[in-house]
């Protein structure tokens, strides 16, 4: 039996100011018993300067999805099971496209930011190398223009040399030739005006004294500079997404908040949407336009943050909210969630849920609900709010036992 | 080229200050490494091993033609330790022990030196290979690696060596061939390791080519072991080295620390003890002091100790 397919996304935005966008995207992992559904079937759009949360629980698939936008999820044991990511105004397609125009998008019109930063800094290199590698990868122009070096004539020899410098390609030969007086001086031009420019990079994201900071190594920075640091590589060359894994999961309370209010004004700056993947619904809650919650591979609800939190409809969502503790609440009013996320080898065409939901029903086990919308933007994937036609009321599930939590 | 003065006097003084930086974090290290009684010790035993060989020449007078051979002194056999001419004495075939052991410091510098440059290369170039590429290429290069290593390594550089015929050169090849296989299995645990480490997936999102990550990301990040193992490796080699021409793998009366003491061996019941041990004991100290600065730089460089610092 197969269901009618639903409109993708519950777009209110037009097609213009849809930055990226997710068509049934579909990642699954081999392994033992099986093949493991991690990713199956999440359709969903970023819109231009909004910033989308994705929450749910570890395991869920929202890292996943997240790491599908670089296609850094090690293919095998991952497997692109289907499914299309477009991004930017050409469209192209994120799982499809060819390996060189993906390194020109990484790092330059799409950003990321990783959970640990302890471990996504490499020890070996200083900060001044980790952030001019992606000004040197992408940006050899404008380091060139800031050295007031014009290299756009006829291409001698030493133009060569220093487009290469510029570029952070010179091999050993060719540094002893940069070292040597008739190009030395632009040499030094071009280290200084990368300095400037990782200096600048440095210093918006409020870190003091950026130009000493430079010189230091990971291990010598505490855990908030480094995800600054982090966010200064990330924004340096002015994406048009940036995805936060988790950013501030691994930083202490006080420096999360500072990160947070770091993220988002930069974001307000810049124009830039974020992809904010987080299992922390307060967080959602302060910095997101619009949230999507996942469970077990698929999207379960969608919409505006303030709507979706304040009337959740699927029964997870509720059971997310119910399980946030908040100031208001008395001690003892926290409810868990019964159960744990499914095994997600071959899962059954039933609702993922539909173990751990208080609402189950005969049509819940038989049948796989999908992502349709409430209203304007506001989309979720239940048999309480979407009741299939030809099923007797009976097998359905009734809200009257919403009541209960 | 007018208008660049404009912009550069800003920030000249960075350039510098990165050296310095450097530099500091250098001498960091040398500290470090001093810190350690045992490595001073092994230091100090490597530096005036080397300074010996290096001025073998000017120590003792190169013999002609091939001042890698004992020159013999057919008048005087097996003289003790003391005689005039020969302070170290003499062998039964009247090679001059003393010019021996000069001169065989420099044969087995020349032996490690070789052998450990060419199988770091080939082992780093394999293990990288097989660790960073994986699939297809791990499993073949892996498999080639265990029938390496399934048979003893001194059993195997034997039975090369005895192939090619006894020659020094030929050690030198055996060695090399056997040797390298650990170092592609350290080589390639090691990037499998730091592959996983989410700076390789960001190197990746800045949009960095893969040979690129090779070698600023992973490839840095891998090759302590690999510097720890060599300086080992470097005092084993001329260990088995010695052992291999002890054996007769070397030419006859080849200024060779185990050539020395295969010579000598003959005389030991007879009380000859001078002509093996005065080299055995130049084995000894050179596997002992690359052992205790291998051992020192393994604290040192520990990426464990490096990160609870």
């Amino acid at each position: 039996m197969t269901l009618p397919q639903p409109s993708m996304s519950p777009a209110r935005a037009t097609a213009t100011d849809v930055i990226a966008s997710v068509t049934d995207l579909r990642v699954h992992f081999r392994a033992k018993g099986g093949t493991v559904h991690a990713v199956d079937g999440v359709s969903f759009d970023i819109h231009d300067g909004e910033t989308l949360g994705l929450v749910g629980e570890t395991g869920c698939g929202k890292s996943v999805t997240a790491r599908s936008f670089l296609r850094l999820v090690p293919m095998p044991p991952g497997i692109a099971a289907g499914g299309s990511i477009t991004f930017g105004p050409e469209k192209t397609d994120l799982t499809t496209v060819d390996d060189r125009t993906l390194r020109s998008i990484r790092g330059d019109r799409i950003a990321m930011i990783f959970q640990d930063p302890g471990k996504a800094l490499n020890p070996a290199l200083n900060v001044r190398d980790q952030i001019a590698e992606v000004f040197c990868e992408h940006r050899t122009d404008d380091v060139l223009d800031r050295a007031g070096i014009d290299v756009s004539g006829q291409p001698g020899p030493g133009r060569q040399l220093l487009r290469r410098r510029a570029a952070g390609r010179s091999r050993l030969h060719e540094r002893m030739v940069l070292a040597l007086p008739p190009l030395r001086g632009r040499r030094r031009a071009i280290e200084d005006a990368l300095d400037g420019m990782i200096a600048d990079a440095l210093a918006e994201t409020h870190i003091p004294n950026p130009r000493k900071v430079m010189d230091r190594y990971p291990h010598e920075l505490s855990g908030g500079m480094r995800q600054r640091v982090m966010i200064a590589q990330a924004l340096a060359c002015n994406p048009d997404l940036l995805i936060a894994d988790e950013p501030t999961t691994a930083l202490d309370v006080t420096v999360q908040a500072r990160i947070m209010e770091l993220i988002a004004d930069l974001k307000a700056r810049r124009r830039t949407s974020v992809l904010y993947i987080s299992h922390d619904l307060s967080l959602v809650r302060r910095i997101c336009d619009r949230v999507a919650v996942m469970y077990a591979g698929r999207i379960v609800e969608i919409g505006p943050t303030d709507r979706v939190l304040a009337e959740p409809l699927h029964p997870y969502t509720r059971g997310l909210l119910a399980a946030v503790p908040s100031a208001s609440q008395r001690r003892g009013e926290l409810v868990a969630i019964e159960g744990t996320v499914p095994e997600l080898i071959d899962p059954p065409p039933s609702c993922r849920f539909v173990g751990r939901c208080p609402h189950a029903a005969p049509a819940c086990e038989r049948r796989d609900p999908v992502l349709a919308p409430i209203d304007d933007g506001h989309a979720v994937a239940c048999f309480l709010h979407h009741p299939p036609e030809d099923v007797a009321d009976d097998d359905l599930p009734t809200a009257g036992w919403a009541g209960r939590s | 080229m007018a208008d660049i003065p404009r912009r550069m006097p800003v920030t000249v003084p960075t350039v510098d200050s990165a050296w310095r930086v450097r530099a500091r974090r250098w001498r960091e290290l040398l500290g470090s490494v001093l810190a350690n009684p045992t490595t001073v010790v092994g230091l100090v035993l490597i530096v005036g091993m080397l300074a010996v060989a290096l001025f073998a020449p000017a120590i003792t007078e190169p013999n002609t033609p091939d001042p890698y051979q004992m020159p013999r002194d057919w008048g005087a056999l097996n003289v003790p330790p003391g005689s005039p001419g020969h302070i170290l004495g003499t062998t039964n075939t009247g090679g001059d022990v003393y010019y021996g052991i000069i001169w065989g410091a420099r044969t087995s510098l020349r032996l490690s030196i070789i052998v450990v440059s060419i199988t770091v290369v080939v082992g780093v170039a394999i293990g990288s290979a097989a660790g960073f590429i994986g699939g297809k290429v791990d499993e073949i290069l892996m498999r080639i690696v265990d029938v390496f290593l399934s048979i003893p390594e001194l059993i195997f550089a034997l039975a090369i060596a005895a192939v090619l015929g006894p020659s020094f050169r030929n050690i030198i090849l055996a060695l090399a061939v056997v040797f390298w296989v650990k170092y592609a299995r350290i080589m390639r645990a090691q990037i499998i390791h730091v592959k996983d480490n989410d700076y390789v997936d960001a190197a990746r999102v800045i949009g960095d080519s893969r040979l690129r990550i090779y070698l600023k990301d992973v490839l840095p990040n891998s090759i302590t072991p690999i510097i720890v193992q060599a300086t080992l490796d470097m005092g084993h080699i001329v260990l088995v080295g010695a052992t291999l021409s002890f054996i007769g793998l070397a030419e006859a009366g080849l200024a060779e620390w185990g050539v020395l003491v295969s010579e000598g061996q003959a005389g030991i019941s007879a009380g000859r003890w001078w002509a093996s041990t005065f080299p055995g004991l130049m084995v000894f100290l050179w596997a002992l002091a690359f052992n205790l600065v291998g051992d020192g730089l393994r604290d040192v460089l520990d990426p464990r100790t490096e990160t609870a610092r």
